[in-house]
C-alpha cells in the first residue's frame, strides 16, 4: 500500500506546481481587500510573484552558511506535507511533518546571533505551543468521526472522507478558524513575524532572511495556505466545490479579523488558544465519545 | 553454544570483569578489560538472537536440568539476605533510618514468606522471548558502550578532580555488576530472583550515584536508595500476595493468569506497578532520578538509558497483558499520560542541559508506563518500540552533554550559544540525537504517534499526551536553536575528543539512524512476535509495509500510517546540500546581523553595538523559560499531589 505508482507521482508533481500559484493568487487577493479595506489602492494581483522574482533575483546576501538549508529544508517538509495531504496520507503524520517545517525554520532564525530573529523564533515556538495541540485533536476529533486517520487521496470518488464533518464536529471546525489565525500570522496573532511591528521586532523570525531566502519562506507559505485551506475543504468534502467555497469564505473572514483586530500578547495568545481552543475542541470530542 | 552457557555468560561475564577490574589498578589493563568485556557481551547478545531465532520464539531455561552440585535458590535466597544487610548498613553508616527500616521490613517479609510459605519455586528459571532478547540488546550493546565511553571520560573526569588516589577501578566494578544485574533481571522467569536483581541495581545506583563522595552526592544517591527500596517493599508485598492468590512464581504463569480476582492478586499486580513507578521515576518519585544527575555523565546515561528506568518499565510492559483492558490499566495510563504532561511541562523551564533531559528521560518513561496502561496491540507495541529508541536517543544525548561539559565547563543550555563553531563533530551529533527525539521520521516520533492513535478512545489519556507532545517540542528546538547559532564570521575548528568518546557516540548515531529507517523491520522482526504471542486474538493490528508502518481497523481497513523512508530521503538530501550552500556562499556577502545600523567596525561576531556616550554594548538574548508558569517550584509539589492521588486511586481500585 505504500509503493509509489504512477497516479501518485503526477498527484504530487501537480501539487508542486499548482499549489504555489494558487498560494500566491490568494496572496495576492489578500492584499487588495486588505488595501480596500483599508481605503487604498492596494497592488496588483500578481503582486506576490513580481515580489517573488525580485527576492530571487537578488543579491545572496547571507548572515551565516547555515541558513540557507534551513530554509530549503522548511519549503521542502511543507511540500511533502502538502504532497501527503493530496495523496491521502494519515493526518496525523502531515500534522507532524508541518511542525517539522516550522522548526526547521526556527533554527535558521536561531543560527544567527540577531536580537529580534531569535525574538521572533521565541515567539514563533510559543505560537507552535500553543496551536499544536488544538491541532492534533482536530484530527482525533475527524477520527472519532471517521474511524479512520487516512484522508482520502484528492483524485478518488470521494476527496476527503466522503461525507461533511461539519454536522459532527462544529465546534472542532470553529477551534480550527481559531488556531487557523495564528498559523497564516495574521492579528491578533502576529507577532512572530508582523508587518506592523517594525518598532519592537523589525521583522522578527525572518530578519536575517533576505534575497532568495525570503523568497522561499514566501514560497513556503503560499504551500501551507493551500494546505490549510485544502483541511477546510476537507471538513464539507461533499461537494468539493461546496468546500472550497467555504475555505475561501473562511480565508476572507479571516482577512476581515486581521483588518480589525489589533495584535496582541503572546502571554494573551497562549492562554486565549488553550483555554478557549482546546476548551471548544473538547467539548465537541467529549459529545463524540458519548454519542 | 548451548542455551545454559550463553545464559551463564551473560550474567558472569560482566560479574568477571567487574572482579576484575576492581583488582587490576592499571589504567590500560583496564581499558583493555572494558573493550573484551564488551566485545564478549556483543557476542552473548548475538548468541541469544541465534538462539531465538533457531528455537522458535522461545527459549526455556530449567536449571534443573543440569543437575548443579549446589543448590542454586538458596544461594539467591542467601544472597537476598546479604544485599538487605549491606543497604541496612549504609543506612545505618550515614545516619538514615529510613532506609535501615525499609531493609529491615524487606529482610523480615521475605523471612517470614520464606518460613511460612514452603515456596514451590518455578521449574524453569529463566525464558528468553522477544521481549527480554530486546532488553538484552539494549543492556549489552549500549551498556559496554557507555562503559566504552566511562575510559575516555573517567580520565578527564579525575583529572578535573585533583584526586591522590583513582577511584575508577570501583567506579568500573559498579558499572559492570549493574549490567550483570541488568541482564538477570530481563532474562528470569523467577519474580523472587527478579526482585535480588531489582535490588542489586538500586544498591549499584545509589554507589554510582554517590561516587563523587561529595555531600551532594551523597544526598541524592542515599534518595536514590530510600525511594527504590520503597519500590522493593512493594515488591516483596506483591511478590507474596501473587504467591498465596496464585500458588506460583514463575513471571509467565501470571502473564497466563488473566486478570483473575482470586485472593489479592489484583493487589499484587498494583503493587507491582508502584514497585515499577518508583524505579522509572514516575511522579512523585521522580526526584531521585533527577538527583542522579550529579553523578559523573557515564552514570546518568546508563541509568536514564538502558538499565534502571527501563527495569521498571519492562516490569509493566512485562505484566501489561494481565491488566490489559481492565481499570487497573486505565489507571496506569493515566498516571502514566500525567507524568508525561508535568515532566514535559517542567522541562521547558529548566536551562540545565542534564536536568532537561532528565525530565524528558521521565515524560518518555511515563509515556511508555501510558502505552503499557492502554495495553492494546498498538499501544504496547509502541511502549516496546519506545523503550528501543529512547535508550539509544538518550545514551548518546548524555553522551552529547558530558562531552560538552568537559570542554565549556558548563551544562547551561545558555552557555551552548554557539557550540557548533567549538565542537561541530559533537554538535552535528547532538543535533541528530536531538530530532530524533521529536521529529519524524525518526523512531521516538513514530511511537508517539502511535500512542496517540492508540489512546484516542481515552480521553483524559488523549489531552495529556497532546499537551504534553507540544510542551516538547517547546525545548528540543529552542536547545537546537542554541547549538546551532553561528555568528557570521566563525572560524571553526575541530574539537580533540578521546578515541573512546568520540567512536561511542558515533557508533550511537549511525545506530539511531539505522534502527529508524528499519522500523518497520525491527517490528516485523522482533515486536510483532512478541505482541502476537501475548495478545492472542486481538484485531487491530500494525501492518508493516514495505518502508513504514500501518495500522490496519478492526475492518481490515488501513486507518492510518506512514513511509517513513521517504522522509529519511528528504533530511538526507538536506544534509547532502549542505556543503554545496556552504561553498555557495561567497565571504564577501557575509553581512553582520542587523542591529538598528548600531553594529561596531571591528566587532566579527556580530554582537555588539554602539550604545548611547559612545560606549560599546554586547547584545544578549535569552531563551524564554516560562519561569512564572511552568517553574519547577510552582508546578512540582501539586505535580506530586495528582500523581499520589492517582496511585491511591490504583490501589483503592485493585483492593
Amino acid at each position: 500500500m505504500d509503493i509509489v505508482i504512477l497516479k501518485d507521482i503526477l498527484t504530487v508533481v501537480a501539487t508542486i506546481i499548482l499549489a504555489p500559484l494558487i498560494g500566491g493568487l490568494l496572496t495576492g487577493i489578500d492584499r487588495k481587500i486588505t488595501a480596500r479595506m483599508q481605503s487604498r489602492s492596494g497592488p496588483p494581483i500578481f503582486q506576490p510573484f513580481y515580489d517573488l522574482f525580485k527576492l530571487l533575483g537578488k543579491e545572496r546576501l547571507i548572515v551565516n552558511q547555515t541558513q540557507m538549508m534551513f530554509v530549503i529544508g522548511h519549503l521542502f517538509f511543507a511540500v511533502a506535507a502538502l504532497a501527503m495531504f493530496m495523496l491521502g496520507q494519515d493526518l496525523l503524520m502531515i500534522l507532524f511533518i508541518m511542525a517539522f517545517s516550522s522548526i526547521m525554520l526556527i533554527m535558521g532564525a536561531m543560527s544567527v546571533r540577531s536580537p529580534y530573529s531569535k525574538i521572533g523564533a521565541q515567539r514563533e515556538i510559543v505560537q507552535i505551543m500553543a496551536y499544536e495541540p488544538v491541532l492534533i485533536l482536530m484530527v482525533v476529533g475527524v477520527f472519532l468521526s471517521t474511524g479512520s486517520f487516512m484522508i482520502r487521496p484528492l483524485f478518488s470518488d470521494m476527496f476527503g472522507f466522503g461525507k461533511p464533518l461539519l454536522y459532527d464536529l462544529p465546534l472542532v471546525f470553529i477551534a480550527f478558524i481559531y488556531v487557523l489565525t495564528i498559523k497564516l500570522r495574521k492579528s491578533p496573532f502576529d507577532f512572530s513575524m508582523s508587518h506592523h511591528a517594525h518598532q519592537e521586532l523589525i521583522k522578527g523570525i525572518t530578519t536575517e532572511f533576505s534575497g532568495p531566502q525570503l523568497a522561499v519562506i514566501e514560497l513556503t507559505h503560499w504551500y501551507e495556505l493551500v494546505l490549510f485551506l485544502g483541511l477546510i475543504t476537507m471538513f464539507f468534502a461533499q461537494p468539493v466545490w461546496v468546500g472550497i467555497l467555504i475555505a475561501l469564505v473562511c480565508y476572507f473572514f479571516e482577512i476581515v479579523i486581521d483588518n480589525i483586530s489589533a495584535r496582541m500578547t503572546w502571554k494573551w495568545m497562549l492562554q486565549a488558544t488553550w483555554i478557549v481552543g482546546i476548551g471548544v475542541a473538547m467539548t465537541n470530542i467529549i459529545w463524540l465519545y458519548l454519542k | 553454544m548451548d542455551k545454559y552457557t550463553l545464559l551463564a555468560l551473560a550474567i558472569l561475564i560482566p560479574s568477571l570483569s567487574a572482579f576484575l577490574c576492581y583488582v587490576f589498578n592499571k589504567p590500560w589493563v583496564r581499558n583493555v578489560i572494558v573493550f573484551v568485556t564488551a566485545l564478549l557481551m556483543f557476542a552473548v547478545a548475538g548468541g541469544f538472537v541465534y538462539q531465538l531465532l533457531q528455537s522458535g520464539g522461545k527459549i526455556e531455561i530449567n536449571l534443573e536440568d543440569l543437575h548443579l552440585p549446589f543448590d542454586i535458590e538458596f544461594i539467591f535466597k542467601l544472597l537476598d539476605f546479604v544485599l538487605l544487610a549491606i543497604i541496612a548498613d549504609i543506612g545505618m553508616k550515614r545516619k538514615k533510618p529510613l532506609i535501615v527500616v525499609l531493609a529491615i521490613i524487606q529482610g523480615v517479609l521475605l523471612l517470614l514468606f520464606e518460613l511460612f510459605g514452603s515456596v514451590k519455586e518455578p521449574h524453569v528459571a529463566f525464558v528468553v522471548d522477544y521481549l527480554s532478547l530486546i532488553m538484552l540488546l539494549l543492556v549489552s550493546v549500549i551498556g559496554p558502550l557507555i562503559t566504552i565511553f566511562a575510559t575516555g571520560y573517567m580520565k578527564e573526569h579525575e583529572h578535573h578532580q585533583h584526586l591522590e588516589k583513582s577511584r575508577q577501578p570501583r567506579f568500573f566494578a559498579i558499572l559492570f555488576v549493574f549490567l550483570s544485574a541488568m541482564n538477570g533481571l530481563v532474562l528470569t522467569n523467577n519474580l523472587s530472583w527478579m526482585l535480588l536483581f531489582w535490588e542489586v541495581t538500586t544498591l549499584c545506583s545509589f554507589l554510582l550515584i554517590s561516587h563523587d563522595g561529595n555531600e551532594q552526592a551523597v544526598k541524592n544517591g542515599l534518595r536514590a536508595l530510600w525511594i527504590n527500596m520503597l519500590g522493593g517493599v512493594a515488591f516483596v508485598l506483591a511478590i507474596i500476595f501473587i504467591y498465596n492468590a496464585l500458588g506460583t512464581l514463575s513471571v509467565e504463569e501470571i502473564i497466563r493468569s488473566k486478570m483473575t480476582p482470586v485472593g489479592l492478586f489484583p493487589v499484587g499486580l498494583g503493587l507491582l506497578c508502584f514497585a515499577g513507578f518508583t524505579k522509572s521515576a514516575q511522579f512523585p518519585f521522580q526526584s531521585w532520578l533527577l538527583g542522579a544527575m550529579v553523578a559523573p555523565t557515564p552514570v546518568s546515561a546508563l541509568l536514564h538509558s538502558s538499565t534502571m528506568v527501563k527495569a521498571g518499565v519492562y516490569l509493566i510492559v512485562r505484566i501489561a497483558p494481565v491488566y490489559s483492558g481492565t481499570t487497573l490499566g486505565m489507571i496506569v495510563a493515566l498516571a502514566g499520560a500525567f507524568t508525561f504532561v508535568m515532566a514535559s511541562a517542567i522541562a521547558i523551564s529548566q536551562s540545565n542541559g542534564k536536568r532537561v533531559l532528565a525530565y524528558s528521560t521521565i515524560a518518555n518513561l511515563g509515556l511508555i508506563v501510558c502505552c503499557a496502561g492502554i495495553g492494546s496491540y498498538v499501544a504496547l507495541g509502541a511502549a516496546i518500540l519506545l523503550m528501543i529508541f529512547h535508550a539509544i536517543s538518550k545514551a548518546l544525548l548524555f553522551l552529547c552533554v558530558g562531552t560538552i561539559e568537559l570542554e565549556i565547563g558548563s551544562r547551561d543550555i545558555e552557555d551552548m550559544q554557539g557550540l557548533f563553531k567549538k565542537m561541530p563533530f559533537t554538535t552535528v551529533i547532538a543535533v541528530i540525537g536531538m530530532i530524533s527525539m521529536l521529529l519524524p521520521p525518526f523512531g521516538v516520533l513514530l511511537t508517539k504517534w502511535l500512542a496517540l492513535e492508540a489512546a484516542v478512545k481515552f480521553p483524559l489519556v488523549l489531552i495529556c499526551i497532546i499537551i504534553g507532545s507540544a510542551l516538547t517540542l517547546v525545548f528540543w528546538s529552542q536547545w537546537i536553536g542554541i547549538i546551532l547559532t553561528v555568528s557570521y564570521h566563525a572560524k571553526y575548528k575541530m574539537e580533540k575528543l578521546p578515541l573512546a568518546m568520540w567512536i561511542t557516540m558515533a557508533i550511537l548515531v549511525v545506530a539511531i539512524i539505522v534502527t529508524g529507517v528499519d522500523i518497520s523491520m525491527i517490528f516485523k522482526a522482533a515486536v510483532a512476535p512478541f505482541l502476537l504471542e501475548s495478545m492472542k486474538g486481538v484485531p487491530e493490528t500494525i501492518l508493516n509495509g514495505i518502508n513504514g508502518l500501518w495500522l490496519v481497523g478492526d475492518s481490515g481497513k488501513v486507518v492510518g500510517g506512514f513511509s517513513s523512508i521517504y522522509f529519511f530521503m528528504i533530511l538526507f538530501l538536506l544534509f547532502l546540500l549542505y556543503p554545496y550552500l556552504y561553498r555557495k556562499s561567497k565571504a564577501e556577502l557575509l553581512k553582520p546581523p542587523y542591529l538598528c545600523g548600531a553594529n561596531t567596525e571591528e566587532d566579527t561576531k556580530g554582537l555588539e553595538f554602539n550604545a548611547p556616550a559612545d560606549t560599546v554594548d554586547q547584545v544578549i538574548v535569552h531563551n524564554y523559560y516560562f519561569a512564572g508558569a511552568f517553574g519547577e517550584a510552582n508546578l512540582t509539589p501539586w505535580a506530586n499531589f495528582i500523581a499520589g492521588a492517582i496511585i491511591m486511586i490504583m490501589f483503592g481500585v485493585v483492593i
